[in-house]
């Protein structure tokens, strides 16, 4: 119950200070924005609803995870610029439970660049949205959030000792777009990637938003991107228990 | 002749400023590894969506991804600079500020040229796309001008970094735009009139246009008036940067902004 | 039971230098310090900047392991209990940084109260008692990246004490405030120790330790050079003098040659504005006047004095050991 009490605040105070923040908030909606245009452009072509709606969806997801893959991975490094990770480390609770509330933040933020893209195909474009099944797009959302926040905490555990670690967030945003099926269906992909494609939580995310809105099955697809967002939070754990005994050893905590 | 030591001596210390800020854990992820996959992005969007051939994303993309390189190398050489507070001094030393600036610039745009021309091979690999090889050195040309065409306008950003803090910001929202405007992804023709005339303006469209007509075997000759508008608009905006430069700095001199970060 | 033990305590870092070809080096931060804190004491460790102070704090707040040696806080052992340690420590950091800036004051208390433990429907009033105590009543609902670098090192002690930890940590706590300021946040440490709290301070200012520890230890280069009360420190420079020569532009060689006299326990060189201040501490019945100004090699001399020994000079001589 605690441990809750504790997720939620720490979720609460740091969206609140990342939110606030315009090169993290504002600019981090604006940004997916150029490649949503890109997008709708490109599938303009056809003008089938569905298929724009198709790529309005993937778009919106797109931005979802570029809200995470941009800021997570440098998480870590964010506190230490701070001046506030040894406040962080030092405090009583596992610092998964310090973390994990951090890189939810950011991915929550992803919430405002799905709606920003939706209601942008909408105004722009003249996308009309449609929700088959409308509380488990809401539902999907949610998951989606949770499990791309795991994803962010199993990079910034990751890679937490390389001074550029915001530069291999990055490294990742590309090719989950692409691999992720967001505006690619999987079955154009070469097979061998597919197994990969299936491995990420973001994949399943998409397609259980995508289903909610189009039509589908999209609880499977939620309940999997929930299992593997656990599946990351586990590997993350076990993966900082690591990375802090080695941090204390080496005096890394407060270098800049 | 100082001021072509200085040209040459700014060249290499900004050279090494350059690969010093650009670490290969950051050089490989984001100039390597990122270009080859919004190629495969678009390209498989392309697909995804009918519309145009593998070629198309390759050379546009390719092109455009040169962007990243030249705007942020080309700021970061001011912001870092102001950043190490090394600005003021080099502001009030006597050497002549064309050289100064411009020899900065070289490494820049042979540093961008280099991104895309890597982007398009691997991009042309990967993806089974036919160029010619006679094609090569006329394409090395255009990638060239078009290096040079947007560190430019990264001079003009370069001189926004005297005055504004996130610049990485606005490189990023330049990025967007030449995503869109230059004909990278979408066609020309397929853009409302407005936005063609913008395009008209900014660097790279000339230049990626140019590369799909050599890509499909086209002669340097037929492209060299594309070529020709890439460089003037690339010098445009040299000279504009150039300006807005000096324009800062005197600003800055007189009300002691230099300093500010 | 002492609260706090350091026993033998060692830190060495590595660093390394160059980019291309690296070099490492064994750096020993701290070298072998040992001391021990009963409760409801104020314990001052007195040393230089660069002496160990920060290292050595840090590893009594589990913030970095001992690369020897043992430390434990009421019992439970820093590097095997870190968790236990936790719970039951305050520490305050100063400085500009350490603080969540778009949140307000308020805001950061609370997610730090939180992170302590803290029982819900205290947080309030702890936080409320807490703003009073380090005097930002009213100023809690701003942004902290408005906060003045007082304000802020006072927010510090404010989220130190959030949880009513039995020990508390401070490392520097008054630098960089103003002296009212200063002032006023020695009186709440005073007061945390009168509450019955056993508070470890580091500082280099030796008024600072004198006015407010129990006791000192004074640490200089890694290790514990000088320990006790005040009053036994002052004792070590009781009998003696020293004398201070103001000399513009120091000839080379003049510490070392003054250093050979008989009866000279120590020298050391201060900086004033545009001349270089001699400080020799001999012994109580020596006059080494002439023979310091003989080994000046002639350079230009403005003040001489000859005076008492204070406790500044007790610690001078201590740090300035070769």
């Amino acid at each position: 119950m605690r441990t809750l009490r504790l997720l939620a605040v720490g979720w609460y105070y740091q969206f609140k200070a990342i939110a606030r923040s315009p090169f993290e908030g504002l600019f981090q909606v604006i940004y997916p924005l150029f490649f949503a245009t890109v997008a709708f452009l490109m599938f303009r072509a056809g003008t089938d609803q569905k298929t724009l709606l198709y790529a309005s969806l993937g778009a919106a997801v797109m931005g979802m995870w570029s809200a995470t893959s941009t800021t997570a991975a440098g998480a870590m490094q964010r506190e230490r610029w701070h001046g506030t990770l040894e406040a962080l480390v030092a405090s009583p609770p596992h610092f998964a439970l310090i973390l994990l509330p951090i890189t939810l933040a950011m991915s929550t933020v992803g919430v405002y660049c799905l709606v920003a893209t939706l209601l942008f195909g909408r105004f722009l474009f003249g996308i009309d949205l449609t929700f088959e099944h409308p509380l488990l797009f809401a539902l999907s959302i949610v998951g989606t959030v949770l499990s791309f926040g795991a994803l962010g905490f199993l990079f910034a555990v990751t890679f937490v000792r390389f001074r550029a670690a915001w530069a291999l967030g990055n490294l990742f945003e590309y090719p989950v777009w692409l691999i992720g099926g967001f505006l690619v269906p999987l079955v154009l992909l070469p097979e061998w990637v597919r197994p990969i494609s299936w491995a990420l939580a973001p994949t399943w995310g998409m397609n259980a938003i995508r289903e909610s809105s189009l039509g589908g099955t999209p609880l499977p697809d939620l309940v999997v991107c929930l299992a593997l967002g656990a599946v990351y939070l586990t590997i993350g754990i076990l993966v900082l228990e690591r990375v802090l005994a080695a941090a204390r050893r080496r005096a890394a905590l407060s270098l800049t | 002749m100082t001021s072509l030591r200085i040209f040459a001596v700014g060249g290499l210390i900004s050279f090494r400023a350059l690969f010093h800020w650009l670490a290969p854990s950051i050089y490989i992820p984001s100039l390597v590894v990122a270009p080859l996959f919004q190629i495969l992005l678009f390209a498989y969007i392309g697909r995804s969506a009918g519309l145009a051939s593998d070629e198309f994303y390759v050379v546009g993309n390719a092109i455009q991804y040169a962007a990243i390189p030249c705007l942020f190398a080309m700021t970061n050489i001011v912001g870092g600079e102001k950043f190490q507070q090394t600005l003021g001094a080099i502001l009030v030393s006597p050497a002549p500020r064309l050289p100064l600036f411009f020899g900065r610039a070289v490494p820049v745009v042979v540093n961008g040229a280099f991104v895309a021309a890597f982007a398009l091979l691997a991009g042309t690999i990967v993806l089974g796309v036919d160029i010619p090889a006679s094609a090569i050195p006329s394409l090395a040309v255009v990638i060239l001008v078009a290096a040079f065409s947007c560190t430019g306008l990264g001079l003009i950003t370069a001189a926004l970094a005297l005055r504004v803090r996130e610049t990485a910001v606005l490189t990023n929202i330049l990025f967007g735009f030449l995503l869109i405007f230059t004909g990278a992804n979408i066609p020309l023709d397929d853009l409302p009139g407005w936005m063609q005339n913008v395009s008209d303006v900014l660097p790279f469209t000339h230049a990626i246009a140019a590369a799909r007509e050599l890509a499909d075997g086209a002669s340097l000759t037929s492209v060299l008036d594309l070529i020709g508008e890439e460089l003037l608009i690339g010098l445009v905006y040299a000279v504009l940067g150039y300006s807005l430069l000096r324009f800062f700095e005197i600003q800055g001199r007189r009300h002691a902004t230099l300093d500010r970060s | 039971m002492a609260v706090v033990e350091a026993i033998d305590l060692k830190r060495t870092y590595r660093t390394s230098t160059g980019t291309l070809r690296r070099k490492w080096k064994d750096v020993e931060a701290v070298r072998g310090v040992s001391f021990e804190i009963e409760k409801g004491e104020l314990f001052g460790l007195l040393g230089p900047n660069g002496a160990g102070k920060t290292t050595t704090i840090k590893m009594l707040i589990t913030l970095l392991i001992p690369t020897d040696g043992t430390a434990r806080v009421l019992g439970y052992d820093v590097v095997k209990d870190a968790r236990e340690v936790r719970k039951r420590i305050g520490y305050v950091f100063g400085g500009e940084r350490g603080v969540y800036e778009r949140l307000s004051g308020w805001d950061n208390l609370r997610y730090f109260a939180e992170l302590y433990g803290v029982p819900p429907h205290e947080q309030k009033k702890r936080i409320e008692s807490l703003l009073e105590l380090v005097g930002l009543k009213g100023r809690e609902q701003e942004r902290t990246e408005g906060y003045s670098r007082g304000m802020k090192q006072r927010l510090h002690v404010a989220r130190g004490l959030l949880h009513d930890p039995p020990v508390i940590f401070l490392d520097e706590p008054t630098i960089g405030l103003d002296p009212v300021g200063a002032r006023e946040l020695r009186a709440t440490i005073a007061s945390l120790v009168d509450a019955g709290k056993t508070v470890l301070l580091t500082t280099h200012y030796m008024f600072e330790a004198d006015a407010l520890c129990d006791r000192i230890a004074v640490i200089n280069k890694g290790e514990i050079v000088a320990h006790g009360t005040p009053s036994d420190l002052k004792h070590g420079v009781a009998e003696g003098a020293v004398v201070e020569v103001e000399v513009f532009g120091l000839p080379d060689g003049t510490v070392e040659r003054v250093r050979e006299l008989g009866g000279v326990r120590s020298v050391s060189v201060e900086e004033r504005e545009q001349a270089q201040v001699l400080i020799v501490q001999t012994g109580a019945d020596v006059e080494l006047t002439h023979s310091i100004l003989g080994r000046l090699n002639g350079a230009n001399v403005g003040r001489i004095s000859r005076r008492e020994p204070t406790l500044e000079d007790a610690y001078v001589a201590l740090v300035s050991e070769e």
